[in-house]
């Protein structure tokens, strides 16, 4: 089911929260907000529930008014909120507020609880789940909902790295089986690139970027942008410079830089030389085998071209270009 | 010491014979706490989950008043709404003064800030998404604040408890708007006091057993109530 923003800003008081002049969510793909702390992207997905009014501009959920879709969207919100009962009567609940057969909330809770591995906990107190297990029944609350919209505010927040990584695994096809189109919130660039197909970059209220998310992490607009995205931000003499996340390799290349060598760390598997170039500071990581230099040595490192992305026009000016252009 | 061993015994058979002064009493006593209590819950429960959701400037003010009401000494409620029942006063007009509806008024008042605090309280210790889950679960106005009130069962019956206790055992408000007229505005809490200062140790003994055992009694409903809720 198709999202459209068109013209919102929305404020808590005094203070606005985001100015989105136009933005749509694809039909049928999963989308991310990706963003700093502060940014906006949960109000927007907040918007997007119906859970807030914008003082101006209009919010449409397949095409309708944001408040009145909501029997066409599920929510997960970042801490996982149960009523008192067992997880299996708060399944059941949210099964029966959108007016389901006792048959068809049997069958679809059983399977979105055994697909989201909370099966054997449907009997526990909802209340007394750890982490990684509230945050799981969460996310099987709001997939069992089967909703053309699935909404999910930090999905992998409360888990532990083990069951993040194994979430990050599952989700994908979690979100294929059971939700049409899906927006999530995230502030971890990796999250967003493996979990999403589109990309929309939020900073201070703002739309930076949107669109698929190779076209968005190929052209970051601005270098704001580009640093959300992982870009190390150099200093150039034609402005500033963008480096891939990644893109750094030791040695002379296409796009080579000095490097004041500050420190080397051990990772065992590899190693990361940190150091400074044009007052910023870098990590270019090494393969085994490489020699490394030593802190207080003066080394080349470069970037191949193609991940190299040059900044000339003044920020704000690019901004406000991409964002239109990005998103129409 | 023997004083109060035949008054016990006497109490008790004063209670094992259905006086009819002692069971008209206790009626009484029940209706005029009951209705007050139901009364305060009506009024005291919206604006306790008023206090205890919204967000608004004069919130914690309201709060800090709600907090001293709940402190009112009972004569000072019946003080309060003598003045204003009184035939002179501003109710003079409905006649009210010295009647159960009265005492019913002064006992909403101390109940109320009880029932408001408690409220308050209970619904502010629930999780802060859950109105929005129920929401966009899909729960109408009605059903979210029927599945926000069970949530908060334990503070809300809390709250019940609280404001019939400090009813049913006040004297003050009960005194001075009721009047403590035989027969007809005469409770517990007045007749004990009544009966003491005539030295019927034994019917002032009864009316306190019956007092406590009323007061257990629809405690322990409640708590059983209360209790048995799965959390």
């Amino acid at each position: 089911m198709e999202a459209r923003i068109e013209g919102v800003r929305f404020a808590y008081g005094d203070r606005p929260v985001l100015d989105v002049p136009e933005l749509r969510i694809e039909a049928g793909r999963v989308t991310a907000l990706l963003g700093p702390n502060g940014s906006g992207k949960s109000t927007l997905l907040r918007l997007l529930a119906g859970l807030e009014r914008p003082r101006s501009g209009r919010v449409l959920v397949g095409g309708k008014p944001a408040p009145q879709a909501r029997s066409s969207v599920a929510y997960a919100f970042q801490e996982a909120v149960f009523l008192s009962g067992s997880l299996r009567a708060n399944l059941d609940l949210a099964l029966r507020l959108r007016g389901l057969a006792a048959d068809e909330r049997r069958s679809r809770l059983a399977e979105a609880a055994g697909a989201c591995g909370v099966a054997h906990l449907l009997d526990r107190p909802a209340n007394r789940l750890s982490g990684g297990e509230a945050q799981r029944a969460n996310l099987a609350r709001a997939l069992a909902l089967r909703a053309p919209l699935t909404l999910l505010d930090e999905p992998l927040a409360g888990f532990d790295e083990r069951g993040r990584g194994q979430m990050l695994e599952e989700l994908p096809a979690l979100l294929r089986r059971f939700a049409g189109t899906a927006v999530l919130v995230t502030h971890d660039r990796d999250e967003a690139l493996r979990l999403a197909a589109d990309l929309v970059l939020l900073r201070e209220g703002c739309v930076r970027a949107a669109g698929p998310k190779r076209e968005v992490f190929a052209s970051p607009p601005d270098p704001d942008t580009a640093e959300l995205l992982g870009y190390t931000i150099l200093g150039t003499d034609a402005g500033l410079a963008g480096i891939a996340p990644g893109g750094l390799r030791p040695g002379p290349g296409d796009f080579t830089l000095t490097l004041q060598v500050e420190e080397v760390v051990d990772l065992v598997t590899a190693a990361e030389v940190i150091g400074s170039s044009g007052g910023r500071r870098i990590a270019v990581r090494c393969p085994p085998g490489e020699p490394l230099p030593a802190p207080g040595e003066q080394v080349s490192v470069s970037a191949p071209t193609e991940m190299v992305v040059s900044f000339t026009v003044p920020a704000p000016e690019t901004v406000d270009r991409a964002s239109r252009a990005s998103v129409a | 010491m023997e004083a109060i061993w035949d008054g016990l015994v006497e109490a008790f058979r004063l209670i094992g014979s259905g006086d009819g002064d002692l069971f008209s009493i206790a009626g009484r006593t029940l209706l005029v706490s009951g209705s007050a209590t139901a009364l305060a819950m009506v009024v005291g429960v919206p604006l306790g989950y008023l206090l205890g959701r919204a967000r608004f400037p004069a919130r914690t003010l309201i709060l800090a008043g709600v907090g001293t009401g709940m402190g009112m000494p009972p004569v000072v409620a019946g003080l309060i709404i003598w003045l204003l029942l009184v035939r002179s006063g501003p109710f003079g007009g409905f006649e009210l003064i010295y009647t159960k509806q009265a005492m019913i008024i002064a006992q909403f008042l101390i109940a109320t800030p009880l029932v408001i605090a408690f409220t308050a309280a209970s619904i502010q210790s629930l999780p802060a998404r859950l109105p929005d889950l129920l929401t966009v679960l899909g729960a109408g106005r009605l059903r979210t604040l029927w599945l926000l009130a069970k949530e908060a069962r334990l503070g809300l019956l809390a709250a019940v408890m609280a404001g019939f206790g400090a009813v049913v055992s006040e004297v003050g408000a009960s005194m001075a708007v009721g009047g403590n007229l035989a027969g007809d505005t005469r409770v517990l809490t007045t007749a004990i006091v009544t009966e003491t200062s005539r030295a019927d140790t034994e019917r002032a003994i009864a009316y306190g057993l019956v007092l406590l055992a009323m007061a257990f009694a629809i405690v322990a409903v409640l708590t059983v109530v209360q209790q048995r809720s799965p959390r």
